[in-house]
């Protein structure tokens, strides 16, 4: 029976962790070779261990790099704060609409960025009314613009990965109990009391389970970018997909993705650690 | 950690088996020549979206009517060189085409297919309709001077596309670094296409510029960037920004003004000329059925089938002899240019020099736009 | 501060604008959230508003609004590419979503229930792909099904799909698992209840919105899909990419409409689903007490 119990983990994980061994982890063996080969297109990238790919995605790419992290920062940030509050309306205020309020506002996602983005493009054009009243209101200078400017791209980043953030908070949310909250305003009277030693804590896996999603995808985005940035906006991504498909320099490309996806997991590890792992592993002795 | 042993052995094993062998480099393959042959089975065709009209009495249908037993697949996969190489080049190393027959690319991609072996030559013997229709102006491009290996689908013109009301006065590449229309202004992120004509505003030709004209065009390109005056490198969604006049002035292409529902924008030549370029059809190695891709070559160079085309492409049109078909085709000089109007044009070039050169070019050009 | 407002707010509660002060504060999460939810919709409502404008002479999206029309709706159905795209992309996201959101939620359930040898590892595992730019792992795939003679179409589409789903499905369903009351399951088992039967009657049910979470983000995502996709299609054209390539030559408004379509057919369905379930709801109320 225990020796049973004990394969029952591996039992569960076996097809997941077999799909992304195959069509995960082989291909990206392949791509860190690539990453240490040396030549060129034309001549053939032999196999090599040519480290100094690694120097020369980094050299040279600085400000990308530390403009995807802002970016994605931001954009997580701004999706947490819209997300939460949402999220808390429709988990806990909506009533039986809550299935409805949720669908509709996930089903915008339904239909491709390309057309998104370019509903966007009309919203924000230079002379619409939404780009009149931000002039008015002094959030953009008077002859300034939202279109083409780092702004722009925060602001795709934060529309284009909320799904992401109001599904796991949402998921977290609908399952507090309200009657522990009325017994959280017994206890400390404050709402906001409540709010931080009740609701907060319970809510905080998926808190930091949004967090993870929008951010990480976040910060290797191109896309919007390159459909909302102008000039001096690129992201590490946009270096990424001109390194591989423009200037064909395949071994530099996979250095500078590997470079980047060690950079995200040192992030988010710092913030596992900050935000407590348990939050995120379910590890009972780390909860508690 | 049973499962990430299971995937270091499965990578390990597939890397003893797998790795080791060069990557790109082009195939080794010799150039064959596409065999002709009976036109019949399965062909299957790429090209770009909207090159062609797949409705009721199409083309395709017409051909197929043509060649009994034969039935063409025509795919619109292809969306940008780079992306279409990018996805096919592994396939094309390998002597195989994916089961495409033919497909379409961009000038400078056919070439660099056929550096790299990838494209089969064609006899004119075969497709007598292109040797006969094709016009003079597209027979000897620099990148393919004898043909041997592209023949033009469709044609167009890189020039200016400008808002007449809100910048009357741009006519040359130069006016758009003027102050005035700073932010309002963008270019393609075509290398090929924008440098060249800058270097036509220099009074360089391009056709015989330097790398380091390359590489003192794209410092000025910088020059722009820094200074806020290009508001951003477009492909051809500058079409949006145009229409809701975020822009005034782009580095476009003619075949676009269609498709600009502002009435105030026009395309117009740049005074230096513009930029002639064409998508072509080629024949890959390792391609199925050549003989009904020779076929379908003639049979769009015939010009009945090539006006049907041509009416509902609006791009320029490779072939001789439409307008007699179609008389309103003559009228539009985008379609149909009169050769005064394209006298100036130049065919879009390469930068100079060798593999290591192009890449620097194109290295210096891309930092630009990824920056 | 807190405590100060709400003193301040009781202290002048009859004039006008400290009643409407209170109401506001009342009402604030609920006027944020309608706000949020409008932002959230506001480009469906863009891309539903230009289904019904006139378009270009040759029925393609052309960004300004120069007239009413309703003919694209009449002949919703006209375009064939962009039919016969829209359907693949809604098979193979239907496809994606079921077998990833299984998988995803059996390995979320191993990773938080169970304490082995190898967690960390797979933990590692689950973040890598979504640190992966798309066109790494495009290009990665792709050279791993040439390599293998895979013929690229809707099934390598299919496994690259799946592929990036899973660690989106697995971080959402753990959201939900992390903090979940076990006494319950316990209780059930005690009942004489087999642990198949526990998993149906009690698990499932108590998981339910974060698997629905994570299948709907499942379907997003795969819908959604371009730069991977792009790289392992073959000549399989989905709705994303046919969008990019009619993008380079004028966008069927017919486009616009099935999107419109998609969305009201989604609410629609929900609307019933909620018809219908709300009795079933109403006799499965019981609802357990997690414990803090």
């Amino acid at each position: 029976m225990t020796a049973r119990r004990r394969l029952v983990p591996y039992g569960l994980l076996a097809p997941g962790a077999i799909w992304l061994a195959l069509f995960f982890v082989i291909p990206m063996y392949f791509m860190g070779e690539l990453a240490l080969r040396s030549g060129t297109f034309t001549e053939g990238f032999q196999p090599a261990f040519e480290v100094s790919n690694f120097s020369d995605a980094l050299s040279g790419n600085t400000d990308q790099f530390v403009r995807s992290f802002v970016y994605a920062g931001t954009a997580t940030l701004i999706a947490l704060l819209i997300a939460y509050p949402l999220s808390y309306a429709i988990a806990l205020r909506a009533g039986r609409f809550k299935l409805l309020l949720l669908f509709a506002v996930v089903a915008p996602f339904f239909t491709t960025y390309l057309i998104r983005t370019i509903a966007w493009k009309t919203i924000l054009s230079d002379d619409s009314p939404a780009v009149s009243v931000l002039q008015f209101l002094h959030l953009v200078p008077e002859d300034g613009r939202v279109l083409a400017t780092g702004a722009a791209v925060i602001a795709g980043l934060t529309y284009n990965f909320l799904p992401f953030m109001i599904l796991p908070i949402y998921a977290s949310l609908d399952r507090i109990d309200t009657s522990l909250i009325e017994a959280g305003k017994d206890l400390y009277a404050s709402s906001t009391q409540t709010f931080l030693r009740v609701t907060l804590p319970i809510t905080a896996p998926g808190i930091v389970a949004g967090v993870l999603l929008t951010f990480i995808p976040a910060v290797g985005d191109y896309v919007n970018a390159e459909i909302l940035g102008g000039t001096g906006t690129a992201m590490i991504g946009n270096v990424i997909q001109s390194l591989y498909l423009e200037q064909r320099n395949y071994p530099e490309a996979a250095a500078l993705s590997f470079i980047m996806m060690l950079a995200i997991l040192a992030v988010v590890l710092v913030y596992l650690r900050v935000a407590g792992s348990g939050a995120f592993m379910g590890d009972d002795e780390e909860r508690s | 950690m049973l499962v990430a042993l299971f995937a270091l052995v499965a990578a390990v094993a597939l890397a003893a088996c797998g790795g080791g062998d060069t990557v790109g480099g082009g195939s080794d393959n010799e150039v064959e020549t596409a065999q002709p042959g009976p036109v019949e089975g399965e062909f299957n065709i790429s090209n770009w979206v909207g090159y062609i009209d797949k409705g009721e009495g199409s083309t395709i249908e017409e051909f197929e009517a043509k060649y009994p037993g034969t039935t063409v697949n025509y795919s619109e996969d292809i969306n940008d060189n780079s992306d279409f190489f990018g996805k096919i080049q592994p396939l094309l190393d390998q002597g195989e085409s994916g089961g495409r027959s033919m497909f379409v690319v961009t000038d400078w991609m056919a070439k660099q297919m056929n550096d790299l072996g990838y494209l089969q030559q064609i006899d004119y013997a075969d497709v007598p309709n292109v040797d006969a229709n094709l016009k003079e102006s597209l027979r000897s491009p620099a990148f393919d001077p004898d043909r041997s290996f592209s023949i033009p689908w469709q044609s167009g013109m890189t020039g200016l596309l400008v808002n007449k009301r809100l910048a009357p006065d741009v006519t040359n590449i130069n006016d758009l670094f003027d102050p005035q229309y700073k932010g309002k202004v963008t270019v393609l992120t075509e290398m090929r296409d924008v440098i060249p004509l800058m270097m036509k505003a220099d009074g360089i030709d391009p056709e015989d510029a330097t790398k380091e004209d390359w590489l003192e065009q794209i410092d000025q390109l910088q020059e722009a960037v820094d200074s806020g005056q290009l508001r951003r490198f477009t492909g051809n969604d500058y079409i949006q920004d145009l229409t809701n006049e975020n822009v005034v002035a782009v580095i476009g292409w003619s075949g676009d003004i269609a498709l600009v529902e502002n009435d105030d924008v026009e395309f117009v030549m740049p005074e230096d000329g513009c930029i002639l370029w064409s998508d072509n059809m080629v024949i890959p190695v390792g391609a199925p059925n050549t003989a009904a891709a020779l076929a379908w070559a003639d049979f769009v160079y015939d010009p009945k089938v090539q006006a049907d085309i041509s009416d509902y492409v609006r791009y320029v049109s490779p072939v001789e002899g439409i307008e007699e078909v179609n008389p309103s085709l003559a009228e539009d000089e985008l379609v149909n240019p009169p050769e005064d109007f394209t006298a100036d044009c130049s065919t879009q070039p390469n930068p100079p020099g060798s593999a290591e050169d192009v890449q620097e070019v194109t290295e210096s050009f891309q930092a630009v736009v990824t920056q | 501060m807190e405590a100060a407002t709400a003193t301040t707010a009781r202290h002048v509660s009859d004039s006008m604008p400290a009643r409407a002060w209170a109401w506001l504060r009342r009402n604030a999460l609920m006027i944020f959230a309608g706000l949020a939810v409008v932002y959230m919709l506001v480009p469906i409502l863009v891309i539903g508003l230009f289904s019904f404008e006139k378009g270009n002479d040759q029925g393609e999206l052309d960004f300004a609004w120069d007239g009413f029309s309703i003919e694209y709706w009449t002949d919703a159905f006209g375009q064939t590419a962009v039919n016969d795209s829209m359907i693949t992309s809604l098979e193979l996201a239907a496809l994606t979503m079921v077998v990833a959101t299984v998988i995803g939620t059996l390995m979320a359930m191993a990773l938080v229930r169970y304490q082995f040898f190898g967690r960390r590892a797979t933990n590692l595992l689950i973040i890598l792909p979504m640190a992966t730019p798309e066109i790494v792992i495009g290009a990665a795939l792709l050279s791993l099904f040439i390599s293998y003679n895979f013929e690229l179409g809707f099934t390598s589409l299919f496994i690259a799909h799946v592929m990036f789903c899973i660690s989106f499905v697995v971080v959402v369903v753990r959201s939900r698992l992390i903090g979940f009351d076990r006494s319950i399951e316990e209780a059930a088992a005690d009942l004489g209840a087999k642990p198949l039967t526990t998993f149906r009657l009690i698990t499932l049910p108590l998981l339910a919105p974060g698997i629905m979470a994570a299948a709907l983000l499942a379907f997003a995502l795969s819908l959604d899909d371009f730069v991977i996709s792009n790289f392992n299609s073959g000549t399989t054209v989905t709705f994303p990419l046919y969008i990019f390539g009619a993008s380079l030559r004028g966008i069927p408004v017919q486009v616009n409409v099935l999107a419109t379509m998609l969305f009201a057919v989604t609410v629609l369905a929900i609307v019933l689903v909620l018809w219908q379930q709300r009795k079933a709801e109403q006799m499965a109320a019981v609802r357990p007490d997690p414990e803090v």
